[in-house]
């Protein structure tokens, strides 16, 4: 049966490379989805679509009546659920741009330690594209440019200098994970 | 803030989440500190989604501290922090107290606030306010709507969408500045972009307006109207042009409500077909996509031109980069061809290539499809037969080649493909099964090799073809002489000791049956044993005496089992007890347990011995039409559900889970009666009707299921109601069905009616009648039912009622309830449709126009639902756009007798008309059904 409502999304989670989720938000739980109102549930959850996932690496599957699209990008994994007869072409290109808006918000670096540095933006951002299940604006530039960055700060000496051990930390741990991602694969193809 | 505090909250900490009591604790101090630091602040909120988005739960004292501390941030200015402190109050809405405080705030800042919070101040006010807050902000929600900026207009339209459960009244009254919305323009003001420093000056290449509010308008006013299907028309007419709707989401909310409007009235297809003809050419593949679904779905309405318009669409969809509309089409696609698959042997050459597409779902949704395409070309005429043998082959050598390279999961997905195409199509097993027989020599896992022996084993169950049995026995024979999986060879024993002794030439099984004595473990020794006594028993002669003398050889083996069933089965065969090796029937397992159950829970029950003739038994006969049927079921499943490896499994489980869940039910029927003092003299229940017929609709305030039983002993129907009262504040009493019988052959003997029926309880009402026996009248009759009760009110919240008022009672009429010849029926497979049939003696016959029926599909369904009978030799399936058909179904009566019938459908000028061909064993039954059918 065609879902008429503007209820179209389960879901929406960005997981990370082991699965463990760094964003997750389920819509309409109560009414809609009563089996994933639970966070246990939801984790199960998680971990299914993960494994198959890891299994089987193309963009979109079909799991327990459920649409799920995916993009692995870099560490992360971005995940959009929906109803098994959802218009695949749709979601698909709900989850495109929403990638889009936060390579864009997040300045082309979409891994983990970038969601996790700039949180807000990923929940506003996402908050935007998605309310409640309902689609709520799917062009990523409109996404983009609904999404304030932070304050520029009380130009407080103190905050400035903090800026700069900031950027050098982060770009240190950034280089550490790169190579400690690139050494992984490189075991594992030797296995 | 300092690099302490940088480091607790390290977010690219392993440790998992940072402290939930921590952030709490920084959250209090810091939203209540003077002056508000903006940064940090919005760095804390973030943090606080963080632990929300990631699972945690504040209970719902902590939540509304948070949500109270939070709010004072209302007194700073600033946009990028107040529009993340909106995201903030939203998701803590849910779980904290008083959270109609903010109100005031949140609608100073949609009057009045930033442009760039504003729709997130309104998307958040739609979950504070409650039932009786809502008409306060009326004007401000339709102020919204009407606004100029394309965002504030959309969230505005969405927060409405998400007050109609509490204020659907108030909502109602938007309907005119939604409307309005759905036709205007809206733009986005001119330094949208400049909002965010990312785009900075350039406006050149952005959108002006996205539309999405068309999409919200359009599904806001379809909650507001759907109960008034003349303005949803309208609407649907008035926006169909293709230059109104400029949103592709907009446009698909437009193709379902025509879906929804066909699906209640398919005379307005004439109408609202182009409308949908025209979407198929789009901009947006997405609309493209929607179109063709909702084509598909109504297939049964569409002309063939019609549908070379969607398979065009689909082909062109097959194509794109674009994995996930890629994915879409071929399900479509895959769909189609389950009924219509001749319509899409233009795509073939696509289908081919898409075999070794990248993505494993789409390649295994390409196989399949192309299997039943093939299948199709095969039951058309001499020439075509052919061209299906050739595409079969040229099939078979692309997966011959593709087997290598795929996982093997995927190999079971394709094997069962072939194991639905052989049965559908049993003229074409040779070269499947050839393809079957060489997969099994290969490589596998045991998974895989028990799929393909699965496979054989239906085949050679199912197939009417005497050669292409022994063909799957002697490959079986052939690979169990290599096999390195005991329990594979033991169930390949068993089917042999089945099978072996009818075919042609048991020597053969015989001595490869007897290898497996010389050389396997002791496991397969004994089931060799078993195996080899069955042909001596069914063969008997000489071959009986040659297997004595080889089953004496084993009783001096090494492994006590073997040695016990070689002189156990020695003893029966020199004492011809036949039925000690071979089985006739079967006992049902599912009503066994329950039973045993039932008799071990009661210590009282020992003192008699359990009777075992209690459980039915079931024939040889009788399980192998159960299993067909569950196997086609099973296949049209997988057919619905493809792709899913896993999926099919939980199928599996279900489709059997039904079987035994019809008898289980039986015996509760039996068991339900027995309780009944009036139902003792009765007799034994012959049958009862197992699903539930529902007489009013399923929202009905008395919702009224019913069941048949009979009993043929006795000349008995008693009819169960079960009434379920659904109104809250209503008691029914003496409730009560009058059932009238257009035939005067049932007469009534007494009701049993229920007393009272709180709310949501279910009173069950027996109506008993004598039934007229098979010789004398008729047996097919319509009853007319009334429901009568007497209401009481509840007027307090124990439920009680005022005494002194005695109610009113009413009376109406429900549905009515048939009793057709299927009642009388239990569908039964057999083989071999055509020589039985001519031997059954009694023979009637008629011609009847099947009313309201358009589609040969649909006629059979009817006749099959009706007459509860099993449909044979895949004549269930009608080849598409062909006029005529023939309907061979099959079943046993309640009497026992075997029920043949041979049914001719044409169609002329959109009129069913069917001839029915009625031959029976039991006397004065072919009336009953030659009246029967098609009333």
């Amino acid at each position: 049966m065609t879902n008429i409502s503007l209820y179209t999304i389960t879901s929406c989670l960005i997981l990370d490379k082991d699965g463990k989720r760094l964003y997750g938000k389920y819509y309409q739980t109560q009414t809609l989805h009563p089996e994933l109102t639970t966070l246990a549930q939801q984790v199960e959850f998680e971990k299914k679509i993960f494994d198959k996932i890891n299994r089987v690496n193309q963009d979109i599957l079909l799991f327990n009546s459920n649409l799920v699209v995916y993009k692995q990008v870099n560490d992360v994994l971005l995940i959009i659920v929906a109803n098994l007869d959802e218009n695949e072409s749709l979601i698909y290109q709900l989850l495109s741009n929403l990638n889009d808006s936060l390579n864009i918000l997040l300045d082309n670096t979409l891994d983990k330690v970038t969601i996790l540095e700039k949180y807000d933006m990923v929940s506003l951002c996402v908050d935007e594209a998605i309310d409640d299940g309902v689609i709520l604006e799917i062009d990523s530039s409109v996404l983009v440019s609904r999404v304030t960055n932070p304050p520029s700060g009380a130009s407080l000496g103190q905050d400035l200098n903090l800026n700069k051990i900031d950027i050098s930390e982060k770009g240190f741990l950034n280089a550490l994970s790169f190579a400690s991602k690139k050494i992984g694969e490189r075991l594992q193809q030797g296995l | 803030m300092s690099t302490s505090s940088y480091k607790k909250g390290d977010p690219y900490s392993h440790a998992g989440a940072a402290d939930k009591m921590a952030i709490f604790q920084e959250c209090l101090q810091q939203f209540n500190a003077t002056p508000v630091n903006a940064r940090k602040c919005r760095q804390l909120l973030a943090r606080l989604l963080r632990l929300i988005y990631t699972g945690e739960v504040f209970p719902s004292q902590e939540s509304t501290t948070l949500f109270f501390s939070i709010s004072k941030l209302f007194q700073h200015k600033d946009a990028s922090l107040r529009q993340l402190v909106y995201l903030a109050i939203k998701e803590l809405s849910s779980t904290s107290q008083d959270i109609l405080m903010v109100t005031s705030s949140i609608m100073k800042d949609i009057q009045s606030g930033d442009l760039i919070y504003k729709p997130n101040a309104i998307r958040t006010l739609s979950k504070v306010l409650d039932p009786t807050t809502v008409s306060a902000s009326e004007r401000l929600f339709k102020n919204a709507i009407v606004d100029k900026n394309p965002i504030v207009s959309s969230a505005a339209l969405t927060s409405s969408y998400n007050l109609l459960p509490i204020a659907k009244d108030v909502v109602k009254r938007f309907n005119n500045e939604t409307l309005e919305t759905i036709q205007s323009f809206k733009q986005f003001p001119p330094d949208q972009f400049q909002l965010h420093e990312y785009y900075g000056g350039a406006t050149t290449s952005l959108p002006t307006t996205s539309y999405m509010y068309q999409y919200h308008a359009l599904s806001l006013l379809y909650e507001l109207r759907n109960h008034d299907k003349m303005s949803l028309m309208k609407l649907i007419t008035s926006l169909s042009d293709g230059s109104s709707l400029r949103n592709s989401l907009a446009v698909i909310q437009l193709i379902r409500f025509i879906n929804k409007v066909l699906l209640d009235d398919d005379s307005l297809i004439q109408h609202l077909l182009p409308i949908l003809i025209n979407f198929l050419k789009h901009k947006s593949d997405s609309v493209e996509l929607e179109a063709c679904k909702t084509i598909i779905s109504l297939q049964h309405l569409i002309s063939k031109a019609d549908f070379a318009n969607v398979v065009n669409t689909l082909q062109k969809l097959l194509s794109v980069p674009r994995t996930a509309t890629r994915f879409a089409a071929i399900r479509l696609i895959n769909k189609i061809s389950v009924k219509h698959p001749k319509e899409i042997i233009t795509v073939n050459q696509e289908l081919e290539n898409l075999i070794n597409d990248s993505n494993r779902s789409i390649s295994t949704l390409a196989i399949t499809t192309l299997l039943r395409t093939i299948g199709a070309g095969t039951v058309e005429s001499d020439s075509t037969v052919e061209v299906g043998s050739e595409s079969v082959d040229r099939l078979i050598n692309k997966m011959t080649s593709l087997m290598d390279d795929i996982t093997e999961d995927f190999k079971i997905v394709i094997i069962e493909a072939i194991e639905n195409l052989a049965l559908k199509f049993q003229s074409k097993h040779k070269k499947l099964v050839s393809f079957l027989t060489d997969l099994l020599k290969d490589e596998g896992s045991l998974e895989l090799k028990s799929s393909i022996v699965d496979t054989l084993f239906d085949l050679i169950k199912f197939l009417k073809d005497k050669d292409g049995k022994q063909a799957i026995l002697m490959s079986l024979c052939e690979f169990i002489e290599d096999c390195e999986y005991t329990e594979l060879s033991v169930r390949i024993l068993h089917l042999l000791g089945d099978e072996g002794p009818n075919a042609s030439n048991p020597s053969y099984y015989i001595r490869h049956i007897y290898n497996r004595l010389v050389l396997d473990n002791s496991i397969i020794r004994s089931s060799a044993v078993i195996a080899l006594s069955k042909f001596a028993v069914i063969c008997g002669g000489k071959v009986s005496q040659n297997i004595q003398i080889l089953l004496s050889r084993c009783l001096n083996d090494v492994d006590d089992e073997v040695r016990d069933r070689a002189a156990l089965s020695l003893k029966f065969i020199a004492n011809n007890e036949k039925n000690l090796i071979v089985n006739e029937s079967k006992y049902d397992l599912a009503v066994l347990e329950n039973k045993l159950i039932h008799y071990l829970n009661n210590e009282s029950n020992f003192a008699d011995q359990f009777d075992i003739n209690e459980i039915p038994a079931i024939s040889n006969e009788e399980l192998t039409s159960l299993e067909y049927e569950n196997k086609l079921n099973r296949l049209d499943k997988n057919d619905e559900m493809e792709v899913e490896p896993t999926s099919t499994e939980g199928a599996k489980d279900d489709s059997n889970a039904d079987q035994s869940n019809d008898l289980l039910k039986q015996q509760e029927f039996e068991q339900e009666i027995s309780q009944v003092a009036e139902f003792k003299d009765y007799g034994k229940l012959t049958k009862s009707s197992i699903q539930p017929i529902y007489l009013t609709e399923k929202e009905n305030e008395f919702v009224v299921t019913c069941h048949k039983h009979f009993f043929l002993e006795t000349s008995k129907v008693v009819l169960q109601y079960n009434i379920t009262n659904t109104v809250n504040h209503l008691i029914a009493q003496d409730v009560s069905v009058i059932a009238q019988s257009d035939n005067p052959a049932y007469v009534e003997e007494f009701i049993l009616s229920v007393d009272e029926l709180r709310p949501n309880e279910t009173g069950t009402i027996y109506v008993s009648f004598t039934s007229p026996s098979l010789a004398e009248d008729e047996l097919v009759s319509v009853f007319g039912n009334t429901l009568s009760y007497t209401n009481r009110e509840i007027i307090d919240d124990e439920g009680n009622i005022d005494e002194s008022d005695e109610g009113w009672t009413d009376e109406y009429q429900i549905g009515d309830l048939e009793i057709l010849p299927g009642d009388f029926i239990q569908p039964l497979y057999n083989s071999n449709f055509d020589s039985v049939f001519d031997q059954l003696p009694l023979e009637d016959s008629t011609v009847v126009h099947l009313k309201g029926i358009k589609t040969l599909e649909n006629a059979i369904t009817k006749l099959k639902d009706d007459l509860n009978m099993l449909p044979l030799d895949g004549t269930d399936y009608v080849p598409s756009d062909s006029n005529s058909h023939i309907l061979k179904l099959f079943g046993r009566d309640v009497w026992g007798g075997k029920v043949g019938i041979l049914v001719r459908l044409a169609l002329t000028g959109g009129k069913l008309v069917a001839k029915l061909q009625v031959k029976t064993e039991t006397e004065h039954f072919s009336n009953t059904i030659v009246d029967g059918v098609g009333v």
